[in-house]
C-alpha cells in the first residue's frame, strides 16, 4: 500500500511539472511575438485560488447550490419520466417520451435562453423572485436551476431507466406476491437495487452538471465561470484569471469523485461480500493504481 | 452448518397458528384457459384444493404446472375461466353480468395477494436486505405491523427454520438452501392462508434440498394449505394428500400419491413416472 502511494505522489507531481513547464513554455512563445510584449501578472491566478475575494466565494458556492439542487431535480424528473416511459399507461408513455425527445434533441443553451427570456419577455412566464430561509434567490438563478435540472431530468430517464431494466424480474414478482404495491415495490425493492447500477453513469452526469451550470452565464447569473469571465473581460488577463478559474472547476470535480466513491461502496450492499468482511477501504482504492479491486476507481 | 435436524417444530406458532380461512374450500380454479401467444398453455384447467390439504402438482417440464401456479396469485393474467381463493375471484371482476373479466384494480389484487404466500425456484430474496429485513419488509409495508412486533415475529420465524443466527446475514452470503428456508419464512410472515411452492428445490444442490423438503413437511403437518409444484415424488408420496399429474396445459390425472404412483390409470402418467422414479 505504501509503495502505490508513493507512486501517486510521484505521478501527480511529474503531471503538476509538465503542466508548469507547459505554462511557461507557452508564455516563453507569447513573449517571443511581434508586437509589445505581454505582462503576465501571476499575482492574478494567485490570489485567485489562495486568497479568493468575496465575489469568487461567491460565484463558488452559486455553482455548487445550482450543480446539486438542478441535479437533484434531474434524478427526480429522471425516475418519473423512466416510470412514464415504462409505463403501460400511454398518455404517460406520450407524455415522457415528448420530454426525453425535446430535452435532449435541443442545446441546452437554446433551451435557457428560450425558457428564460422566451417565456419571460412574451409574458408567458413571470419568473419569480424565491426566498428560501435567509437567501434570496434571483429570477435567473431560479430559472435556470430550474432549466438545468429539467434538461438533466431527460438523460436521467435513460440511465434510470437501464438501471431499472437490469433488475431481475423476479424481484418484483417476489414482492408482488408478498402483497406490496406498485409504489412499494419501486421504491422499497427495485430502485434500490437499481441504484448500484444507476451511480457510475450519474457520476458522469454531475460531473457534466458542475461545468454545465457555466452555461447560465447567458442568464447573466454570476457563478464561478461568469465571476471570472467579467473580471478577465475588464482586465484582459484572460490566462491568470482562467488558469484560476479551472483550478475550482477541477477542486469541485475530484471532490465529487471521492463522494461518488463513497456512495457507489454504501449502494453495493449486499452484492459484494467483501463490503462486510473488510475489503480496501474508500481510501485505499481511491489511491491504489496497482491493486486489483481498486482498478475501475484508480484511474481518477 | 445446520442440518434438517435443528430445525424446531411449530412453523405456525410463530405467527400465531394455522391461519383460519372461512369455508371448506381454499382453492377453486373453473376451467382456466391461458395463451402465450398462440400457445395454448393451460387448457380448462380445474382444481380444487380444501383447507389444511396438500397438493403436489407433478408433470414433464412445459406441461403448464408452474403457469397454473402462477395463475393463483394472478402473477400471469387468464384468457378465461374463473380462480376463487377464500372465495374471492383473484385478479378479476366479472362485467357484463358476469360474462367477461375485466382485470381488477392492482389495490385490490395487491390486497388478495397478502393472503398467498409464494416460494420461488430462484428464491428471489432481496439481496440489499439482511435475512431479518427480508422478513419484515412485507409485515411493515404492507400489513402496518409495528416494526419491534415484526423483528419478534421475523426472529420466531428464522428460529424455526433454523437459521437464527443469519439474521444479520446478505442472502449472498447464505448457500441455496438457506436462502430458500428464509423466502418461506418471508412468505410466512404475512400469515398467509394459502402457500404455493413453485419448484422450491429444483435450484438447490443435492445435498441442500432434504432442508427445505423437511421445513415444507413440518409447515404441510401443521396444516398449511399448500400447492407444490416439484420433481421430488418421495416428497409428495409422503406429505401429500393429493396428486395432480398435468401434461400439454390438461389435468390428466389426480389421485392419493398411492393411487397415482402405485397406480396410474392413464398413459401419459405411466410414461412420465417410468422417466422419473
Amino acid at each position: 500500500m505504501a509503495d502505490s502511494i508513493r507512486a501517486f505522489g510521484t505521478r501527480r507531481a511529474m503531471l503538476a511539472g509538465c503542466l508548469l513547464f507547459l505554462l511557461f513554455s507557452l508564455s516563453a512563445c507569447a513573449d517571443q511575438t511581434k508586437g509589445a510584449p505581454y505582462h503576465w501578472q501571476w499575482d492574478i491566478s494567485f490570489t485567485s485560488i489562495f486568497q479568493p475575494n468575496g465575489s469568487i466565494i461567491n460565484g463558488l458556492w452559486l455553482t455548487i447550490g445550482i450543480s446539486i439542487v438542478a441535479q437533484l431535480l434531474g434524478v427526480g424528473l429522471g425516475i418519473l419520466a423512466a416510470l412514464g416511459r415504462m409505463s403501460r399507461i400511454w398518455p404517460f408513455k406520450i407524455v415522457a417520451n415528448f420530454y426525453i425527445w425535446f430535452f435532449r434533441g435541443t442545446p441546452l443553451i437554446v433551451q435557457l435562453t428560450f425558457l428564460f427570456y422566451g417565456l419571460l419577455i412574451s409574458k408567458i412566464i413571470d419568473w419569480p423572485i424565491v426566498s428560501i430561509g435567509p437567501f434570496i434567490i434571483a429570477k435567473e438563478v431560479f430559472a435556470g436551476t430550474l432549466i438545468l435540472g429539467i434538461n438533466e431530468g431527460a438523460y436521467m430517464a435513460e440511465i434510470v431507466r437501464a438501471g431499472i431494466l437490469a433488475v431481475d424480474p423476479g424481484q418484483t414478482e417476489a414482492s408482488k406476491s408478498l402483497g406490496m404495491r406498485y409504489r412499494q415495490t419501486m421504491s422499497r425493492i427495485v430502485l434500490p437495487q437499481a441504484a448500484r447500477v444507476i451511480l457510475p453513469p450519474l457520476g458522469n452526469e454531475f460531473n457534466n452538471m458542475i461545468k454545465n451550470t457555466s452555461l447560465l452565464y447567458v442568464l447573466s447569473v454570476f457563478e464561478l465561470y461568469t465571476t471570472f469571465e467579467s473580471r478577465a473581460t475588464n482586465s484582459f488577463h484572460y490566462f491568470e484569471y482562467f488558469v484560476a478559474c479551472c483550478f475550482w472547476y477541477l477542486l469541485l470535480t475530484t471532490v465529487w469523485a471521492f463522494v461518488q466513491g463513497w456512495l457507489e461502496r454504501r449502494f453495493s450492499r449486499g452484492t459484494m461480500p467483501t463490503a462486510d468482511i473488510g475489503g480496501p477501504s474508500l481510501r485505499e482504492r481511491m489511491l491504489s493504481f496497482r491493486s486489483p479491486s481498486g482498478g475501475a476507481l484508480g484511474g481518477h | 452448518m445446520t442440518t434438517p435436524n435443528t430445525i424446531s417444530h411449530d412453523l405456525l406458532g410463530a405467527i400465531g397458528g394455522v391461519p383460519r380461512p372461512e369455508g371448506d374450500v381454499v382453492v377453486d380454479a373453473r376451467d382456466v384457459n391461458k395463451f402465450f401467444g398462440r400457445l395454448h398453455v393451460l387448457k380448462d384447467v380445474c382444481l380444487q384444493v380444501k383447507r389444511q390439504e396438500t397438493v403436489v402438482i407433478i408433470g414433464p417440464s412445459g406441461s403448464g404446472k408452474t403457469t397454473f401456479i402462477r395463475c393463483v396469485n394472478h402473477l400471469e393474467k387468464i384468457q378465461s375461466g374463473r380462480i376463487f381463493v377464500n372465495g374471492h375471484l383473484i385478479g378479476y371482476r366479472e362485467a357484463g353480468g358476469g360474462k367477461k373479466l375485466v382485470e381488477d384494480k392492482e389495490k385490490n389484487i395487491a390486497r388478495q395477494r397478502q393472503e398467498i404466500g409464494m416460494v420461488f425456484q430462484r428464491f428471489n430474496l432481496f439481496p440489499h436486505m439482511t435475512a431479518l429485513e427480508n422478513i419484515i419488509e412485507a409485515p411493515i409495508q404492507v400489513r402496518g405491523v409495528d416494526r419491534d412486533e415484526a423483528i419478534a415475529m421475523g426472529r420466531a420465524l428464522l428460529d424455526r427454520v433454523g437459521l437464527a443466527a443469519k439474521e444479520k446475514v446478505y442472502p449472498n452470503q447464505l448457500s441455496g438452501g438457506q436462502q430458500q428456508r428464509i423466502a418461506i419464512a418471508r412468505a410466512l410472515a404475512m400469515k398467509p392462508a394459502l402457500m404455493l411452492f413453485d419448484e422450491p428445490t429444483s435450484a438447490l444442490d443435492p445435498e441442500m434440498i432434504g432442508e427445505v423438503l423437511e421445513v415444507m413437511k413440518e409447515l404441510a403437518r401443521e396444516g398449511m394449505t399448500m400447492i407444490v409444484v416439484s420433481h421430488e415424488m418421495g416428497f409428495a408420496r409422503e406429505v401429500a394428500n393429493r396428486v395432480v399429474m398435468m401434461d400439454e396445459g390438461v389435468v390428466v390425472e389426480e389421485g392419493t400419491p398411492n393411487q397415482v404412483f402405485s397406480a396410474p390409470t392413464q398413459e401419459r402418467t405411466k410414461a412420465f413416472l417410468s422417466k422419473i422414479l
